[in-house]
């Protein structure tokens, strides 16, 4: 007796325990129901303003100096960003996403034709003739990609990204423009396929074409070579949605997979990659500086990689982990064939230490470096990235973002941390600081941006 | 007193539920939050810090039975107005979430859809049944979310499928209309991570149902969302919906 005396008193102890959690319970009235028609019937749209302020930190002691323009020490933007769609009729809208950005910078100068852009990343038309089949026509950004610090299937990012505020490449495709392109697609209960082509509708744009670009579509970023895209993936099973694309340019293809698959409850793991005959990095950006006449036709290469025409891969191959307190960890190495050997970078540094800024040699060497930026491809063979997203740090709505891209045959790196709190529905500020390490003949140690601090501030509408 | 606390220690012990039994409990709450048909439902959460208002997110949530029986969710953000366009969808293992400044579908753990805005990974549309195996740990009397007395089963959910996103549930079922009351989930170190509180039945889906549930964060307590659930109608939605490359193309009106 003494014994279920003791278990009632237990049971009655564990449902007051239970009881003890309705405290916890808000009194107030939660909000309103929302407001999902507050848009106009058949549009929507994501507008928001934000002032952006960044002071850069520059290195003077530089082994191989970058030619003019120099980096600025500061720069403000002011920019407008929209995007919005129109429906037209059942299965049929427009397209809208771009950016106008007011700009100063040191040694830009006021009034300047440079302190007004406009960025027209999308405006195209899509129409679904019958249920799952889609037609579109217009200036479209096409993505691809399941890593997030390099994605080697992702073939229409070269040149696409202007005026990052961001060094993170996970970032990256936030501000990038459309290619004018002619898409269709099939969206089936088991798979997809797209087919892509896009024209070329001018002639490649040099690399320093835009300093002043005003209201310039940069057609001659996206549009200077014609371009077509396979893209097919397949519902195999619950956890297995294989990707495949074929991509060509110019008379070259190209072959891409991505995969993913969940290992347990936390982590995902995936595999992007893509590989075809192509020459090196070095190569490459030889050519197209003298396709674009930036490089004089008669001038040597300073450096080379062979100009052997093979097959070349590259990957990023990685896996994303979860805790329970809410930090997201990604983990990735990153590969590219083409990149820079030790022995390339050797000659990077001999044949440019000592050579003033303005030496057609400095500028062939920057040119390198320049060109694979531009095209969002790593210089580096090998590299790994790791980046930790902090959900809710410290306090609610404040979230931490970190990343660190080393190249790992030198170990200098890219690092950034940046903090964003969002102090209302419609206000957020934000806080990013950037550097680069290594040693002065290492790859991110002889850039010369050393550091960069990014204030911001938002406002959505 | 003493024969409240004689009644309830009686119930407790005198009729051990079977499992099976306790597994058609879970059953019948599952079709007491959920239809078996597919249908969409507005959503808005509000989130509290410490009893305070501290923001709000509205969603348009598509969710479908399979032929398991369970829900494949396809999810938009329609406010905040710097979410408003981005996309989740959950489908067996796989969660993707779809960004429209990027563009680009991102896979996600079932973890982390736990941890990203606003509990969303709590709020859609999911049969515990299908991934959990449930014991009757009891009968008790406990308080609703409104502080009235309801005679529940005391349930105890262990995760027995690899799309279980909890490893082990507490769940309080009112016995006889089987409407939920009160869960509690389990990360797997056994950590409390949630506790969720089931009010406000009302006529939808065509059926009395919760439209709103309190979620607590066991880990903050200062933390706290309530969902409601609105707008809810029957709606067909085709399979094709729930492919990742279907995510840009969903418009919602």
């Amino acid at each position: 007796m003494s014994c279920l005396a003791a278990f009632c008193l237990a049971s009655a102890a564990m449902a007051a325990d239970e009881d003890s959690d309705l405290e916890l319970i808000p009194h107030t009235e939660p909000a309103a129901a929302p407001a999902v028609a507050a848009q106009p019937a058949g549009h929507s749209a994501r507008v928001y303003v934000e002032n952006a302020l960044t002071f850069n930190t520059l290195r003077n002691d530089l082994l191989v100096p970058p030619p003019p323009p120099l980096t600025p020490h500061w720069e403000e933007r002011l920019l407008g960003d929209v995007r919005a769609e129109w429906s037209l009729a059942p299965g049929a809208l427009v397209a809208y996403s771009g950016r106008l950005n007011l700009v100063t910078r040191d040694g830009l100068g006021f009034p300047n034709r440079g302190n007004v852009t406009n960025d027209l990343r999308e405006l195209h038309l899509s129409v679904e003739p019958r249920p799952g089949n889609y037609l579109d026509v217009g200036r479209i950004n096409v993505k691809s990609g399941v890593a997030l610090g390099f994605n080697p299937t992702d073939f229409f990012k070269a040149r696409a990204v202007i005026d990052p505020l961001t060094a993170d490449p996970s970032a990256l495709r936030e501000n990038r423009l459309g290619t004018l392109m002619v898409r269709g697609q099939h969206v089936g209960e088991s798979g997809s396929i797209s087919l892509v082509y896009a024209p070329k509708a001018t002639g490649a744009a040099a690399l320093d074409d835009d300093p002043d670009r005003g209201f310039s579509p940069l057609f001659g970023r996206t549009n200077g070579s014609e371009r077509w895209l396979v893209k097919a993936s397949a519902r195999l099973h619950d956890d297995f949605n294989p990707e495949f694309l074929l991509f060509g340019e110019n008379g070259r293809t190209k072959v891409g997979a991505n995969l993913t698959a969940s290992v347990g409850q936390s982590t995902v793991a995936y595999v992007e990659w893509a590989g075809g005959r192509r020459r090196g990095i070095i190569d490459e950006a030889l050519a197209f500086g003298r396709q674009t006449g930036t490089i004089p036709a008669f001038a040597p290469d300073v450096i080379d990689q062979g100009g052997q025409e093979r097959f070349r891969s590259q990957a990023a191959i990685g896996a994303s982990y979860t805790t329970e307190n809410k930090i997201t960890f990604n983990l990735e190495y990153h590969y590219n064939e083409a990149g820079f050997s030790r022995a390339d970078w050797s000659r990077w540094f001999a044949a440019g230490e000592g050579r003033p800024a303005s030496s057609p040699i400095a500028r062939q060497l920057w040119f390198v470096r320049d060109y694979a930026a531009e095209n969002q491809e790593p210089l580096q063979r090998h590299a790994v990235f790791l980046r930790a997203d902090w959900v809710d740090f410290l306090v609610p709505k404040l979230e931490l973002t970190g990343f660190v891209l080393a190249d790992a045959a030198d170990g200098s790196t890219l690092l950034q941390l940046e903090a964003n709190y969002a102090s209302t529905d419609f206000w957020s500020f934000g806080v990013l600081a950037s550097g680069t390490t290594g040693g002065r003949r290492s790859n991110f140690g002889s850039l010369p941006r050393a550091g960069t601090v990014l204030f911001k501030a938002t406002r959505y509408f | 007193m003493i024969a409240a606390v004689l009644a309830v220690a009686f119930a407790m012990n005198a009729h051990p539920v079977a499992a099976q039994s306790a597994q058609e409990i879970v059953t019948a709450a599952d079709r007491v939050r959920n239809p078996t048909a597919s249908f969409r439902s507005t959503l808005v959460l509000t989130e509290y810090v410490s009893g305070q208002e501290r923001s709000h997110s509205a969603f348009v949530l598509f969710s479908k039975p399979d032929a398991s029986a369970r829900f494949r969710n396809l999810l938009e953000y329609v406010e905040p107005p710097r979410d408003a366009g981005k996309r989740v969808l959950l489908d067996g293992r796989a969660f993707w979430f779809y960004d429209p400044a990027s563009k680009t579908s991102v896979r996600i753990s079932a973890q982390q859809r736990l941890v990203g805005q606003a509990a969303i990974g709590d709020v859609l549309s999911v049969n515990l049944a299908a991934d959990y195996s449930a014991t009757v740990a009891g009968t008790e009397t406990i308080d609703d979310a409104t502080r009235q007395k309801r005679n529940t089963w005391h349930l105890e959910l262990k995760a027995a499928t690899d799309t279980a996103v909890y490893n082990r549930i507490e769940y309080w079922v009112e016995q006889g209309t089987f409407r939920p009351v009160k869960g509690k989930f389990y990360s797997d170190s056994g950590r409390l991570l949630k506790i969720i509180y089931y009010r406000s039945f009302t006529e939808r889906l065509a059926a009395q149902r919760p439209s709103e549930a309190v979620i607590i964060d066991a880990v903050d307590s200062s933390l706290a969302t309530i969902a409601t659930f609105s707008d809810s109608r029957f709606q067909d939605v085709p399979d094709a919906w729930f492919q990742r490359d279907y995510l840009p193309r969903l418009q919602v009106q």
